[in-house]
């Protein structure tokens, strides 16, 4: 290729400069189109012989309890064309395991809920996917849909902000995360990871146990129950460590060993909380019943 | 020097100004706290009456139909109450011991329904109604400073301390607690929490630390090289155990083992991820070989979630009885997307094994028990805990329903013997 730009620009030149010998410009065009002709078919053919690429999608089977970018795009495929009538959020629920089935049906492919490459292929195949559009919605929290049907402009409407970017067991919201995030940032930012893991496992123990409010709110807010609210440190930004752990302690993580309490000893003031069963020592805080 | 005169004259009088500001500032905030605090005392005091009222209407009756209305008054009074006392500054021990003894009262109003035994009934009853007098009393008594506008916020939290206390918080928590236990019965989450100490009962064996340790290299030997410490749990423990730290290469991470036995109660490691990720069946078949390497043979995969570094996952124990699920006995794994390592294992409910005895199975028509537009896609058996805190064996029906266009899932479980829906839950 490079050679056969050479070529041309030589040839330019020649007339250019010199205005010579237009017949052997001519024989240089014939030569250099038959080049060109030939190239385009064989790189045609080589494609036409290559294996099945998907122009979207990652090479992974999408599968329930997955989430992430492919689950965006399934999503948000599986609604352009009316099968999935849910919020596009990532998160392979439900919903999307019967929109994607009933997809396989109408198509014929296996019914199995996955999305494996010949679904991923004909889903492909069968609609469209304006990744700008949906991304930009997601990233803004917006309120929107992606129906092939209709102008994607009107489609959507202002939300409540950018959710959390995880998956979470269906008792808890994302407003439980943010919050028990912030609290374990609050309190136990310094401590080792298994001891926020710890912190957030108190407060998933409290809101369990008969003795204290049994929302996390609840819990957090409850007066008196922890320093980070009295001293107004649960208002920072909490870093992904402490996201990470409270998302452990959510998902049956126990470090505490099922403590209600903690507090450091160094710090603590209240005779009280040193009458209580103490547990185990994590970094600076001692966890107890 | 006049110049430094006028600069220091003007800078007091700033000072001054923004310090007045801030100080009345406090002040209002502070007055608009003390009106909430006393608001929610006065709250729950009034409320207080009318629950002791509440109780006694339904020690009219002799059937529980007859009480129905006073009962739901009596739920949702101390629920009210609770709510109050939770937002509340009070003595810690005595605010828990409140918040539990409201709860137990409520559940057992709520029970009552069920309850064939009307004179245990009225016992209970009679006998809360008396400790709900005495404790309002102490209770007017306790918060009438706060509620009359004779004490600040400081002044309240004050009495609070017990050493400058003008009031007896202790006491109180303690005759509210003894009230709780004498009155009522234990409630579903302090069951929970009594399992969870019935480790101690474990008949295994002890193991030594040595053995407690060659239980972790066993079982994650990449990651055992490098022991940083090896702690017994503190003398309150309900149940004695082995916390082992660690820290390999990026790896940091702590296993507890229990004394008896030298079970994994739960282990968890933090590392820097990479941003490969591997196929699901990949981590999943890994995991399974762990867990059967790990000698937990009587799993099956229950569910899983994905998030940004790692899966994770939950594995239930079968019996064998009837091939049913034993949803108390579950084992949680936490799976890193980069390389397939096991990064986290919480056994701590699967170690306590609860006990499951055989059940008959009653013919049920699905046809009539549900709706027409009810479709049960998948039909298990599962051994689940029902609200009197017994296992009973159960269908775990899993069946959808066109809402609006959207098709809802929903786990619904029945008793195979009494038909009794112990829980119906909506699936995500």
């Amino acid at each position: 290729m490079i050679q056969l730009l050479l070529d041309h620009f030589l040839f330019v030149n020649n007339i250019n400069d010199f205005g010579q010998t237009i017949e052997k410009g001519g024989m240089k065009v014939k030569k250099l189109v038959i080049r060109m002709v030939t190239i385009i078919l064989l790189l045609g053919c080589a494609y036409a012989t290559s294996p099945v690429q998907i122009k979207a999608f990652s090479s992974q089977n999408v599968a329930r309890g997955a989430f992430g970018d492919d689950v965006i795009e399934l999503q948000s495929r599986l609604q352009y064309i009316g099968y999935y009538t849910g919020t596009i959020d990532g998160t392979f629920g439900y919903g999307t395991y019967w929109a994607l089935r009933n997809f396989q049906e109408k198509y014929g492919l296996p019914v199995d809920g996955i999305a494996g490459l010949k679904t991923r292929k004909k889903l492909v195949d069968a609609s469209q996917y304006d990744e700008k559009f949906v991304k930009d919605n997601l990233n803004k929290g917006n309120k929107f849909t992606y129906y092939g049907s209709k102008p994607l402009a009107s489609q959507v409407g202002k939300g409540a902000g950018k959710t959390e970017n995880v998956q979470l067991p269906a008792k808890y919201s994302d407003q439980d995360l943010k919050l028990m995030a912030n609290a374990v940032y609050g309190e136990a930012r310094g401590e080792p990871y298994e001891g926020q893991v710890a912190v957030a496992a108190v407060i998933l123990n409290r809101i369990e146990h008969p003795d204290f409010p049994d929302t996390v709110g609840g819990v957090i807010f409850q007066p008196l129950a922890f320093t980070a609210v009295a001293d107004g440190q649960i208002w920072l930004t909490p870093n992904e460590r402490a996201k990470e752990a409270v998302l452990d302690a959510i998902n049956g993580w126990d470090p505490s060993e099922n403590a209600i309490y903690y507090f450091n000893p160094i710090t603590a003031t209240s005779k009280w909380i040193w009458s209580r069963p103490q547990i185990k020592k994590i970094g600076l805080h001692i966890f107890a019943n | 020097m006049k110049k430094i005169i006028f600069v220091l004259v003007y800078s007091i009088a700033t000072l001054s100004i923004f310090s007045y500001g801030k100080t009345a500032e406090n002040e209002q905030l502070s007055i608009a706290l003390s009106g909430q605090y006393a608001n929610k005392m006065t709250d729950a005091s009034k409320k207080l009456e009318e629950l002791d009222t509440a109780v006694k209407k339904t020690l009219l009756f002799n059937e529980a139909d007859g009480s129905s209305k006073a009962r739901d008054d009596i739920w949702r009074l101390s629920s009210d109450i609770k709510n109050s006392v939770s937002s509340l500054p009070l003595d810690p021990s005595f605010s828990t011991s409140w918040m539990n003894y409201l709860g137990r009262l409520g559940n057992y109003a709520k029970e009552a329904d069920r309850a064939a035994d009307n004179v245990e009934y009225h016992r209970v009853m009679e006998l809360a109604s008396k400790n709900l007098r005495s404790m309002a009393d102490e209770w007017q008594v306790a918060t009438a400073g706060m509620v009359s506008g004779n004490l600040s916020i400081d002044g309240w939290k004050k009495r609070l301390d017990v050493a400058d206390s003008g009031h007896d918080w202790t006491g109180m928590g303690t005759s509210v607690k003894q009230y709780a236990e004498s009155d009522f019965p234990l409630t579903a989450s302090e069951s929970d929490s009594m399992k969870k100490k019935d480790l101690k009962n474990m008949a295994d064996p002890a193991v030594t630390r040595e053995e407690a340790i060659a239980e972790f290299k066993k079982l994650f030997p990449h990651l055992s090289n490098e022991t940083i410490g090896v702690e017994m749990s503190q003398p309150g423990s309900p149940y004695p155990f082995y916390h082992i730290r660690f820290a390999e290469a990026e790896s940091v991470g702590y296993i507890d083992i229990t004394e008896k036995g030298g079970h994994v109660l739960s282990f968890l490691t933090e590392r820097p991820f990479g941003k490969e990720s591997l196929p699901f069946e990949d981590l999943k078949k890994k995991a399974e070989t762990f867990l059967k390497d790990a000698g937990y043979k009587d799993l099956v995969y229950e569910e899983a979630r994905e998030n940004n570094t790692a899966w994770h996952m939950v594995y239930v124990r079968v019996e064998p009885e009837y091939g049913a699920k034993v949803f108390s006995d579950v084992i949680h794994l936490k799976i890193a997307k980069d390389n397939a390592g096991i990064v986290g294992l919480d056994a701590s409910e699967y170690i306590r094994k609860e006990k499951t005895a055989r059940q008959p199975i009653t013919k049920k028509d699905w046809k009539t028990f549900f709706h027409s537009g009810v479709e049960i896609v998948k039909e298990e058996y599962a051994y689940v805990e029902n609200d009197r805190l017994e296992q009973r064996l159960a269908h775990y029906l899993t069946v959808t329903i066109n809402e609006n266009g959207q098709i809802g899932t929903y786990a619904v479980i029945v008793d195979t013997e009494t038909s009794e829906v112990i829980k119906t839950e909506k699936l995500q």
